[in-house]
C-alpha cells in the first residue's frame, strides 16, 4: 500500500477533539479568550475572537496574511491592550493579575528574538533570570533545555554562526525555561530545513504528549494538520470556523477519491467495487486503473480489496482525502500563501 | 522584579562592555578631545596682548586710582595697555573696528555719587573677538564694585549718624573704609586661562554625555527590532523593567563619564572647575537632563539608526548653542539667548562661575541651585514627555 499524502496517513494516531478531563476536578482551559477585538483606528484587526484550549491540548491558528493571528497573540501574551474581550491563562485573568497569567506562557514569537552576540547558554541564562528562575536551578534547567532542543554541543557558540534551524530551535528552547503550561509558537518553522523543520515538529509533538498546551499558527497546512487537534480558521480579524481536522473537513462535504492499481478482469472488478456500501461512484481510468468516489476512503480499502478477490488483484492503492487546504480555500476564497 | 532588573542592567552594561562603545565613547574620546582643546587653545602662558580701552568722563578719584593701578600692575605689564578715549561711541567704534579688545567707562560724576554715599555703575564694553581683555576689564570693575560698595556703605551709616555732609568724607577714610584703590592682588589673567581649561573640559564632558546616555536608550530600538524587547515584555516582569534597565546603565555611564573627563581635565591643566560637591551637581543635573532630551529623542524616531543620526544632531545643536564648543561669549547675542534653552547653556554657565569664584558662597553649591534646577525643570519636562511617546510606541 502508497500513500503519496503523508498527512492522508499520519504517523500519530488519532487524538480526541477534546481531551478527558477528570469528572471530579474540573480544571479551567489553560488558555481561554472571549470576545477579544482590537481597532487601529478605522481598521478592525481583531473582531471578537473567542476560544479555549484544554490542558494538554494541541490548538491551531490558520489564517491568510493580514487575517488577525500576530495581533491575537499579541493580546493573547500581553503584548497589546485587546480594545475589547479579555483572556484568561489557567483560570488567571490577563488583565487583573499579568505577572502570574504571563508566568505560564511560553511565547516563541515569529522572529529569532535572541542576541546574536550572546552564545546558546548565555541567551538562555539572560532569559531564564529575567524569568525569576532562582540561579542555583537555572544551571540544570538551561542543560535540560538544550538536551531538548539538541544544541548541547553547541551550547557554547554565539547564536550568529547557528543555522536557521538551531536559531529556530533554540527560539523555542528559550520559551521553555520556565516550564510554562501553554506554548505558543507563532510560525515556528518560517525559513527552516526539512530536517530542522522534522525536529521541530517532533519536539512539539513531544511536549503536547507530555501535557503541555499550545497555541500554533502556520503557513503550513500539513503542519497544523499534524500537530493540532483542533483548528480555527481566522480570516478578516474573525474566527469563521472552529474544530477538529475532520469537522472542518466535513463542512466542504467532501468526497475521498480512492485510486486502486488492478491486474486481471477490470470490467467485473468494476462491477463489484460498485457494489460495495459506501462506494458512491467508480470509473476506469485506464487498462489497470480504477477511481472511486467513496466515504472513509481509508477505511473502505479492505472491503474494496476482498470485493475483488477472485477476478483481480490490486497492486496499488492511493486515498486522496480533502485536506484543510481545500476546507480553508472553501471558507475563505484565498489560499494560506496570499 | 529588581533580579530582572539587574539582568537587564547587567546584560546592557557587558554589552556596552564587550562592543567597545562604553570605553572609547564614555571614556576614551572625551578625555582625549578635552586634553586636546586645553593644551592647544587654553596653554599655560598668557595668550593676552589687549588694549582696554579707558572713558573717564569722571575726572574723579576713582579712574585715576585705577589708572594707577593697573599701571603699575607687574602681573600685566607687557600684556595690558590702556587706551583713554574721549567718549562711549567712540568706545564702542574701537571696538568694532578691532582698535581694542574691552573697555572700562566711568560715567560723569561718578567719584561724588559715591562720595556721598548714593553708589555708582562702571560699564564695561567687550567685544566677542577679544574674550580675555573683557576678563581683564571684568575683574578691574570687579574690584571698583567691592570698593564702591564698602564705601557707599559706610558712607551712609555716617550720614544717618548725623556727621555733616562736609565731613563724611574724612570720617570715613579715617576711620579705616577703603579708599578708592582697586588693588589688582591677583592676577586678572588667571581667570581668563581657567575659564578656557575649564570651557573645553566641561564642553567635551556635556558634549558626549549626550551620546552615553542615547547609546542605551538607542539600544531600546534595537531590541525592538530583534524582537527581544517584546519577548520580555510578554514575559513575567513588569513593562517599566527593560526601560529602567538600560536607563540606569546609560545614566550611570554617561555620570562616570563626565566625572572622569572632569578628573582628567583637572589633571592635565591643573586648573579647578570649582567646588567638588557643587561641580559634581551642575554634572548630575546635566546628564539627567541629557538622558531625558535623548530619551526624548528615541521616542519620538522609529530605528536606532534614525536615533543615532538624531541624537548626533540634537547633541552638537546643542552643544554648539550651548557654549560646549565655542565659548558663548564668542557667540552673537541671539545665539547667546538661545543657549538659555539648551541644558548645555545652563551647565556651561554654572561651572564657569564656578571655576572663576574660588571659596565661599559664590562657589558653593548653593550658588548653581539656580542652573541645577533648571536642568532638573528640562529633565523632568523632556522625560515627561519621553515616556508618552515610549508608552504608544511599545518602548515602555
Amino acid at each position: 500500500m502508497t500513500a503519496s499524502d503523508p498527512m492522508t496517513t499520519p504517523s500519530t494516531p488519532p487524538v480526541p477533539s477534546t481531551p478527558p478531563v477528570p469528572e471530579s476536578a474540573p480544571s479551567p482551559p489553560a488558555l481561554s479568550c472571549r470576545g477579544l477585538s482590537k481597532r487601529y483606528g478605522d481598521v478592525h484587526a481583531v473582531r471578537d475572537v473567542g476560544f479555549d484550549i484544554a490542558p494538554g491540548e494541541a490548538y491551531g491558528l490558520l489564517g491568510p496574511n493580514g487575517a488577525g493571528k500576530t495581533t491575537t497573540i499579541s493580546m493573547l501574551v500581553g503584548l497589546i491592550r485587546p480594545g475589547g474581550g479579555h483572556v484568561r491563562v489557567c483560570g488567571v485573568d490577563l488583565a487583573a493579575d499579568p505577572m502570574r497569567a504571563k508566568a505560564r506562557i511560553g511565547y516563541v514569537p515569529q522572529e529569532i528574538a535572541l542576541y546574536p552576540e550572546l552564545t546558546g547558554r548565555e541567551n538562555l541564562r539572560f532569559f531564564g533570570r529575567l524569568f525569576g528562575l532562582p540561579r542555583r536551578a537555572l544551571a540544570g534547567r538551561i542543560d535540560e533545555v538544550l538536551d531538548l532542543v539538541g544544541l548541547t554541543g553547541r551550547a557554547d557558540s554565539r547564536l550568529k554562526t547557528y543555522s536557521g534551524g538551531m536559531k529556530r530551535r533554540i527560539n523555542i528552547g528559550t520559551a521553555l525555561l520556565h516550564r510554562p503550561d501553554v506554548l505558543i509558537l507563532d510560525e515556528p518553522t518560517v525559513g527552516v530545513d526539512p530536517q530542522s523543520r522534522k525536529a521541530i515538529l517532533d519536539g512539539v509533538e513531544r511536549l503536547v504528549g507530555e501535557g503541555m498546551s499550545l497555541l500554533y499558527t502556520s503557513h503550513y497546512m500539513e503542519e497544523v494538520e499534524r500537530v493540532c487537534d483542533r483548528v480555527a480558521i481566522i480570516d478578516h480579524g474573525r474566527i469563521i470556523a472552529e474544530g477538529t481536522r475532520r469537522e472542518l473537513i466535513a463542512l466542504v462535504g467532501g468526497a475521498d477519491k480512492v485510486e486502486l492499481s488492478l491486474d486481471g478482469d477490470l470490467e467485473t472488478a468494476l462491477a463489484k467495487l460498485r457494489a460495495v456500501e459506501g462506494v458512491i461512484e467508480a470509473a476506469m481510468t485506464g487498462a489497470a486503473s480504477i477511481r472511486l468516489l467513496t466515504e472513509g476512503g481509508r477505511y473502505l480499502l479492505p472491503a474494496l480489496i476482498t470485493a475483488v478477490d477472485g477476478c483481480a488483484a490490486v497492486t496499488a492503492t492511493q486515498v486522496i482525502e480533502p485536506d484543510l487546504e481545500a476546507t480553508f480555500l472553501h471558507l475563505t476564497g484565498s489560499t494560506l500563501r496570499d | 522584579m529588581w533580579r530582572a532588573l539587574a539582568a537587564v542592567g547587567a546584560l546592557e552594561l557587558r554589552t556596552r562592555l564587550r562592543d567597545g562603545t562604553a570605553l572609547v565613547i564614555a571614556l576614551i574620546v572625551p578625555v582625549t578631545l578635552a586634553t586636546l582643546f586645553s593644551v592647544a587653545l587654553g596653554g599655560d602662558d598668557p595668550p593676552l596682548r589687549a588694549t582696554v580701552g579707558f572713558v573717564d568722563l569722571d575726572r574723579g578719584e576713582f579712574p585715576a586710582s585705577v589708572r594707577r593701578e593697573v599701571a603699575g600692575s607687574e602681573e600685566l605689564k607687557g600684556s595690558v595697555t590702556l587706551r583713554d578715549l574721549p567718549g562711549r561711541e567712540e568706545a564702542r567704534r574701537a571696538l568694532d573696528d578691532g582698535g581694542i579688545g574691552a573697555a572700562i567707562v566711568f560715567p560723569a560724576g561718578f567719584s561724588r555719587s559715591v562720595g556721598e554715599g548714593r553708589g555708582g555703575d562702571v560699564a564695561v564694553l567687550t567685544s566677542p573677538e577679544s574674550p580675555l581683555a573683557g576678563v581683564v576689564a571684568r575683574a578691574v570693575v570687579d574690584r571698583i564694585s567691592a570698593l564702591v560698595d564698602a564705601r557707599t556703605l559706610a558712607v551712609r551709616a555716617v550720614l544717618k549718624a548725623g556727621v555733616p555732609g562736609d565731613e563724611v568724607k574724612e570720617l570715613v577714610e579715617r576711620n579705616g573704609a577703603a579708599g578708592p584703590v582697586p588693588a589688582l592682588e591677583d592676577d586678572p589673567l588667571s581667570g581668563g586661562k581657567v575659564d578656557l581649561s575649564v570651557h573645553y573640559g566641561s564642553g567635551m564632558a556635556a558634549l558626549f554625555a549626550f551620546f552615553v546616555a542615547g547609546a542605551s536608550f538607542r539600544g531600546l530600538l534595537t531590541e525592538r527590532k530583534l524582537g527581544t524587547l517584546d519577548r520580555m515584555r510578554a514575559g513575567p516582569l513588569a513593562a517599566w523593567v527593560p526601560f529602567a534597565g538600560k536607563a540606569a546603565v546609560g545614566f550611570a555611564l554617561a555620570l562616570v563619564s563626565v566625572c572622569v573627563t572632569w578628573a582628567a581635565s583637572v589633571l592635565v591643566s591643573g586648573a579647578t572647575w570649582g567646588d567638588p560637591p557643587a561641580v559634581f551637581a551642575v554634572l548630575l543635573a546635566h546628564v539627567l537632563a541629557a538622558a531625558a532630551i535623548t530619551m526624548l529623542v528615541t521616542s519620538r524616531v522609529r530605528t536606532d539608526a534614525q536615533a543615532d543620526g538624531v541624537i548626533m544632531v540634537v547633541s552638537f545643536v546643542m552643544a554648539f548653542l550651548g557654549g560646549s564648543l565655542v565659548p558663548m561669549h564668542s557667540l552673537p547675542g541671539v545665539l547667546q539667548a538661545a543657549a538659555l534653552l539648551t541644558p548645555n547653556g545652563w551647565t556651561s554657565t554654572a561651572l564657569t562661575g564656578l571655576a572663576g569664584s574660588g571659596a565661599g558662597p559664590a562657589g558653593s553649591v548653593g550658588a548653581v541651585a539656580g542652573p541645577v534646577a533648571v536642568l532638573g525643570a528640562i529633565a523632568l519636562v523632556a522625560g515627561g514627555l519621553a515616556v508618552l511617546g515610549m508608552k504608544k510606541g511599545t518602548l515602555l
